[in-house]
């Protein structure tokens, strides 16, 4: 039938391709190579990216497969030195128990699961050092506020991604898509999908509540975990911007260049 | 936060806007005590619909229990107003934190839905007292859909709240009316000081729905949010939790006046067939006057609950996601709170047009929350029993016994009556 023949009909005149045309066939183009480099980025994180969301409750195992007991938090060690805080230990429930296990002990592997690097790990009871903060009880589900005080949301998810041999906080999630899969069926917890994260690095305190305001600033972790202790941004919730997977991608080989160039 | 005028500080806002003009009449009864005012408020149009309907079934059968709810609302109130003191947060924001995310889910589901229900009595209260007037329903409730809409989302709510109210003290003549009636002093003192209850399945039923009005979710969440916003610290609280007894005690105190009067002038008829017979108990006080007093009186009570409900879930479900809530707010920078609001509205407006008598609406709203009551009450009693939230003002051995009794005899009440229901269905 001549599909691919240009037909004319009357008034539909074929006008020449213009140089405005050509500007708007550059954006999609630009548009669609955007697009899949951020596609391509987030696969690739796909298996560096772990959801605390989905660690938490998951089974703790030696390195004989034995279960020790259930990942119940992630301690980080949140000083001024980095923008990403590196994991310093795990707490494990075992029985009643909540024993710490130092980071060294642990295995970097699979995102959805924790295992132990020996079966005769260094334990210790669980008990606070300065500028620890507990993720789980201290920062996931706590009211982020901007700079100006302004409540934007509370984060359903954090993200943690090996650098090296270590784990850091990345991200804070704070997408509804998040809050879903916390809802939803526990096996489909593990399949991260990046939706609103906001950079860790944007964070620059903990809020005391609003009963204690006249407290002193700072980084203040000294009041994490306590009720009512929200997350302060360094900005405005205007200047708040959503972490693309490349962004990401990006900060994690910076942070890897950086910590190469520590070495000796 | 403070601009939550409307969502936050119900439980405590009624005293402070009033017109100045009104204020010389009501300074003596402010010396009566700072909650009077407040307790007024408290009895919503679902309220007093069931309390006259306790009156005029049962005549003065239900007081022992409205003694013992009482007892329950101090109890409860005094802990959320002590959570909120304590935490400067309110319950949603307490529930997300400290509460799996699941269960805290379940939560705020179970208070749309038990809001859901008052907003539908509140707009079946609309219906039925410009009825009496002789407007239809059909026409009266799109329009006050429409109107506090506009004035919430688009015009000056706290003016607009200030008519209510003065509209909803009408009420404070149910004291005067039931001491006019004549009601039997030996029963209502005998009454009051012991139970006479009945087996039978209406008297449980009316019971839940009497705890259902008393000690609605909504209050508790309310109160919190009332006491964050007006800056209460650990320091001033003491003061604070003077003024929460009192007001429980009065509301519930108005609540009786309610029962008594009705029942002096209708007890022992049967259930009311329709809502203009309650006003038979303002008789006493008006005369042939009394339906359009009456109605005057629940249409504030009702356009005030029906604006302060849905703003107060939205609320609760905004400061649960931890975003913005405030009617200072545009609509585009507060969308889920506002979209919540505008549902809940629309969903009550819905409901209460549907076909049907509208007392039986009303009991079964009431009932409705009665069954939600005893599970987030439950939340609130681990709350306020955890000393990681509340340190050393948590829930003492005794108190925390006291509470527990408490929330375990409603719960029991309710699941009774549950559990009779779906078995009246199979």
């Amino acid at each position: 039938m001549g599909f691919n023949r240009v037909t004319w009909t009357p008034g539909h005149e074929r006008k020449p391709i213009g140089a405005s045309n050509f500007r708007q066939l550059a954006r999609l183009r630009r548009q669609r190579e955007v697009r899949a480099r951020e596609a391509a980025a987030a696969r690739a994180l796909k298996g560096s990216l772990m959801s605390l969301a989905a660690l938490l409750g998951s089974e703790v195992k030696d390195p004989d497969g034995h279960s020790v007991g259930r990942l119940s938090d992630v301690v980080v060690h949140w000083t001024t030195r980095g923008a990403y805080p590196a994991v310093r230990a795990i707490i494990v429930k075992t029985g009643k128990l909540e024993v710490v296990i130092g980071a060294r002990w642990l295995e970097v592997g699979s995102p959805s699961a924790v295992r132990l690097r020996s079966d005769r790990a260094y334990a210790s009871t669980a008990e606070r050092h300065r500028d620890d903060v507990l993720l789980a009880r201290d920062v996931l589900d706590r009211q982020v506020v901007d700079a100006g005080g302004v409540q934007i949301v509370r984060p359903a998810d954090l993200y943690l991604a090996a650098v090296g041999d270590r784990i850091e906080l990345v991200a804070i999630e704070v997408g509804i898509g998040a809050l879903a899969r916390r809802l939803g069926p526990k096996r489909l917890r593990s399949r991260v999908r990046l939706g609103r994260a906001i950079d860790w690095g944007s964070v620059s305190a903990f809020a005391p509540p609003r009963a204690k305001e006249d407290m002193h600033h700072g980084r203040r972790s000294e009041i994490a975990g306590e009720a009512g202790t929200g997350l302060e941004l360094d900005r405005e919730a205007a200047e708040v911007k959503r972490l693309r997977p490349s962004e990401i991608q990006a900060a994690l080989e910076d942070a890897k260049a950086k910590r190469i160039g520590e070495l000796p | 936060m403070s601009a939550v005028d409307g969502a936050g500080g119900r439980v405590r806002r009624r005293r402070a806007k009033l017109p100045r003009w009104l204020a010389p009449v009501l300074a003596f009864l402010a010396i009566l005590g700072p909650g009077l005012i407040s307790a007024n408020a408290g009895n919503d149009a679902g309220g007093i619909i069931t309390y006259a309907s306790a009156g005029a079934q049962f005549g003065y059968r239900m007081l022992f229990l409205m003694v013992l709810i009482t007892v329950a609302l101090v109890v409860v109130q005094e802990m959320c107003a002590r959570l909120g003191a304590y935490t400067g947060e309110g319950l949603g924001a307490l529930i997300r934190e400290q509460f799996p995310l699941r269960s805290g889910a379940a939560a705020m589901l179970l208070l749309f839905i038990a809001n859901a229900g008052l907003t539908v009595s509140e707009f079946a209260g609309i219906g039925a007292s410009m009825e009496i007037f002789g407007v239809s329903r059909y026409i009266a409730v799109p329009v006050a859909l429409a109107g506090i809409w506009a004035v919430t989302v688009l015009g000056n709510y706290s003016q607009a709240e200030r008519v209510f109210v003065v509209m909803g003290l009408v009420f404070l003549t149910y004291p005067i009316a039931a001491f006019l009636g004549h009601p039997g002093a030996g029963a209502v003192v005998s009454n009051l000081l012991w139970p006479h209850f009945l087996h039978s399945k209406a008297f449980l039923l009316l019971a839940v729905a009497l705890i259902g009005t008393t000690i609605t979710p909504y209050m508790q969440f309310y109160l919190t949010s009332a006491v964050v916003d007006k800056g209460v610290t650990p320091k001033t609280y003491k003061g604070e939790r003077i003024d929460t007894i009192n007001g429980a005690i009065l509301s519930d105190v108005v609540s009786i006046f309610i029962i008594i009067a009705t029942a002096a002038a209708i007890g022992g008829t049967g259930p009311l067939s329709n809502i203009g017979q309650a006003a038979a108990a303002l008789r006493p006080v008006a005369g042939q006057a009394a339906s359009q007093l009456f109605a005057i009186g629940l249409l504030g009570a009702a356009l005030l609950a029906a604006t302060v409900v849905p703003l107060s879930t939205a609320y609760a479900i905004a400061e649960t996601a931890g975003v913005e809530r405030s009617l200072s707010r545009k609509l585009r920078e507060a969308p889920v709170f506002y979209g919540i609001y505008t549902v809940q509205l629309v969903v009550g407006a819905a409901v209460a047009l549907l076909p049907g008598n509208a007392v039986n609406l009303v009991i079964n709203a009431q009932v409705l929350n009665g069954f939600i009551t005893p599970v987030l009450l439950t939340y609130i009693l681990i709350l306020a029993n955890r000393r990681s939230v509340l340190g050393n003002a948590a829930n003492g051995p005794i108190f925390r016994a006291v509470a527990t009794l408490c929330v375990i005899v409603v719960g029991l009440l309710s699941a009774v009556v549950l559990v009779q229901t779906v078995a009246g269905w199979l």
